[in-house]
């Protein structure tokens, strides 16, 4: 075989880099920059990433205009001193604004220029103050806007929102975020677990039986087949407090108190999701194990016996052990999908129990916090780089073969 | 080497059966089809027995009515089935082409780089897709993609890793001589894929289609927060636009997931044998 790809053969390879770079590398990329900021979309001073300071130079050039338009029709209200002061005010207020006479967007402000605004702010507001002190009983003009157009004008200067490390930190004492975590690690655990012991048990009656296998299969993969949004909604009928079967179910077999437990209760909201994870992905794993089991030579099964080894030492002894590759990588997949899961919760119980994704996707698209989302994301990807690692190092699933 | 599992393999092992595995098979279907069973009748309940105390857990409806069937189809539930055929027609023939082409360079050649690529494959099939949202969400708005069945795209990252991956493994079976033989015959390389390796791989290309189908047709999250406008719900989102803020139509919510399951059932019927070889390619070793 060549060593070498040539162009052309590079060529075939090149939508899949497209579409991998855009799509997947991309947003990676993006997610480590963004969290580096805080970029909130809602916003306005933080709705993008400012590495420096901005000045929103064509607000503030409008908000000048205004006082100077304000100003200018308070002139005939007060004396010839009070003119003189009100003249002087408009000449500044002039000099300042006019730079950004034409500016159409924000302008890059260094720290310092912003202080400078600040400071012609608050300078201004105080002359305002001089000024209606003075005439307290004429009813100016710019008394009733001043306010408020200083208050914008100061607002224009928009600061840097870069923040470093800060919402790594923030993530360190994040309650809520190790309180989703701790839930996603019980909700991967024991579905994981469960699926495994009952896919095992399938798959090695499956794997015995004579007939109906056909139907079995078929009918395996349906749940694993329809979207887990639909399902998650079936089983939200199933689990209903008052017309809900599986909860009138388990109130009579004691299982819960009451039916609107499942739905509602802590405990309860994580059982629901459990057993319907449990439901659907089962016979995924069954299907997995099986087709593990069936590559096993029959032969062994047979010395085995002829040995005089029991079933559980054949299982143990034989069928643990070649199952493993398939077994681990079983595990992997069903173990990350498990720790990623979104849909299931966000309809069966619009978001309880809170797991890490469910927790991600509140801050980013509920909250638009994109900054300290694109965190607990990275986070999440740091958990699924371990969890990989665990399989592959420590367990040694074998996942690249060439 | 990374073989699939033939479904003719599906075959018993053993001679020795008891009652009991009968047993456990009969539970395992009944737990997998009840569900399905009691969203199929309570479709045909009238709101009155679905809510009333003595009615609600009847198996079979006094009153039977087809007017929660009725109902959604005014909603246009079938619009959103269309969508999501639409979406996951457009995901399926992009992603055979674009995973077929790489996947024939991946299993024919040695290159630098190329465990890399497979590692990177491999890793996007596992990381949380909830790290595309925002970056992705903020490309579409600055492209004004959002709304569009550009989502598409978007897709890639869910579906185009295990169509590699499946691919792959399917060309590693086919023996080089025949390449060989067409190579003398002067084949270039787009003939050799097309005329040449997709024939024989056929099975594999069609089993690929299927599982990008079926996970393009089962995606939530991407068309939830690129796709808000109701015109380009697909069935997932759609369906759960159902619920209302206050109360919950069990009866039209039920008559909606049996229209849209129907899609999915015909799929599993008439595919399962490719699907079967879909989930366990690259999973078990010979």
């Amino acid at each position: 075989m060549p060593k070498r790809i040539t162009w052309r053969q590079f060529l075939f390879v090149l939508p899949l880099l497209l579409l991998v770079s855009v799509f997947s590398l991309y947003p990676i990329f993006t997610s480590g920059v963004y969290s580096f900021f805080d970029y909130q979309t809602n916003d306005q001073t933080r709705n993008a990433l400012y590495t420096e300071g901005h000045l929103n130079a064509p607000l503030f050039h409008e908000d000048g205009t205004y006082l100077n338009f304000y100003l200018k029709k308070d002139l005939s209200l007060v004396d010839e001193t009070g003119q003189q002061t009100i003249a002087a005010l408009q000449q500044d207020i002039l000099e300042a604004i006019s730079p950004y006479a034409e500016a159409k967007q924000p302008l890059a402000l260094s720290g310092e220029g912003a202080k400078q605004v600040t400071a012609f702010v608050a300078n201004i507001r105080q002359r305002v103050k001089d000024l209606e002190n003075a005439y307290p009983d004429v009813e100016l003009n710019i008394s009733k806007s001043a306010d408020s157009l200083l208050d914008e004008m100061d607002s224009t200067v928009v600061g840097s929102n870069f923040i470093g490390l800060e919402g790594y930190k923030r993530l360190g004492q994040d309650g809520r975020f190790f309180s989703a975590l701790r839930n996603t690690l019980v909700f991967t655990i024991i579905s994981v677990f469960f699926e495994l012991l009952i896919g095992m048990g399938l798959a090695l009656v499956m794997n015995r039986a004579v007939r109906g296998i056909g139907l079995v299969r078929t009918v395996s993969l349906i749940p694993w087949a329809i979207p887990t949004a639909v399902s998650a909604l079936i089983w939200t009928y199933l689990y209903d407090g008052t017309s809900g079967i599986v909860a009138r179910l388990f109130t009579q077999l004691g299982l819960i108190a009451s039916p609107e437990l499942l739905l509602t209760s802590a405990s309860g909201t994580m059982a629901a999701a459990i057993i319907a994870d449990v439901w659907k992905t089962t016979p995924y794993m069954a299907l997995l194990l099986l087709a593990g089991l069936q590559v096993i030579d029959h032969g062994l099964y047979e010395s085995a016996s002829v040995d005089g080894a029991g079933p559980v030492r054949t299982f143990i002894r034989i069928t643990l052990p070649l199952l493993k590759p398939s077994l681990l990588v079983a595990l992997l997949f069903r173990t990350l999908d498990a720790f990623r899961v979104y849909d299931l919760i966000a309809v069966l119980t619009k978001g309880t129990p809170e797991t890490l994704s469910i927790y991600a996707y509140k801050v980013m698209v509920g909250q638009g916090n994109y900054g300290y989302g694109a965190v607990i994301v990275l986070a999440m990807f740091v958990c699924v780089g371990l969890i990989a690692l665990l399989y592959v190092k420590v367990l040694g699933a074998e996942l690249i073969n060439e | 080497m990374t073989t699939l599992v033939k479904t003719n393999r599906l075959k018993p092992q053993g001679s020795r059966f008891n009652p009991l595995s009968w047993l456990v098979i009969a539970l395992f279907l009944l737990i997998m089809v009840f569900p399905f069973l009691w969203i199929l009748i309570t479709s045909f309940k009238p709101g009155s027995e679905i809510y009333g105390r003595d009615t609600a857990f009847r198996i079979l409806a006094i009153n039977p009515t087809l007017s929660n069937y009725e109902t959604v189809l005014q909603k246009g539930i079938l619009s959103s089935v269309k969508n999501s055929m639409i979406v996951s027609s457009i995901t399926t023939a992009y992603v055979v082409l674009v995973a077929s082409m790489s996947a024939y360079i991946l299993a024919r050649f040695t290159f630098k780089g190329k465990r890399l690529l497979m590692g990177l494959i491999l890793g996007i099939s596992m990381f949380p897709q909830m790290i595309i949202v925002g970056p992705v969400f903020n490309l579409y708005y600055n492209l004004k993609a959002l709304n569009s069945y550009w989502v598409t795209l978007a897709y890639s990252t869910i579906t185009l890793p295990s169509a590699v991956w499946i691919m792959v493994a399917h060309f590693k079976r086919i023996p080089l001589s025949i390449e060989e033989a067409a190579r003398i015959d002067g084949c270039n390389l787009w003939q050799m894929l097309w005329k040449v390796i997709f024939p024989i791989a056929a099975p594999g290309v069609f089993t690929t289609a299927i599982m990008t189908f079926i996970a393009a047709w089962n995606e939530y999250l991407l068309t939830l927060t690129l796709n808000s406008d109701k015109a380009y719900h697909t069935v997932p989102v759609a369906i759960n636009a159902l619920r209302t803020q206050f109360t919950i139509l069990w009866g039209e919510i039920t008559a909606a997931t049996v229209i849209v399951i129907i899609p999915t059932l015909i799929i599993v019927l008439l595919f399962q044998k490719q699907i079967v070889s879909g989930i366990t390619s690259g999973a078990v070793k010979e």
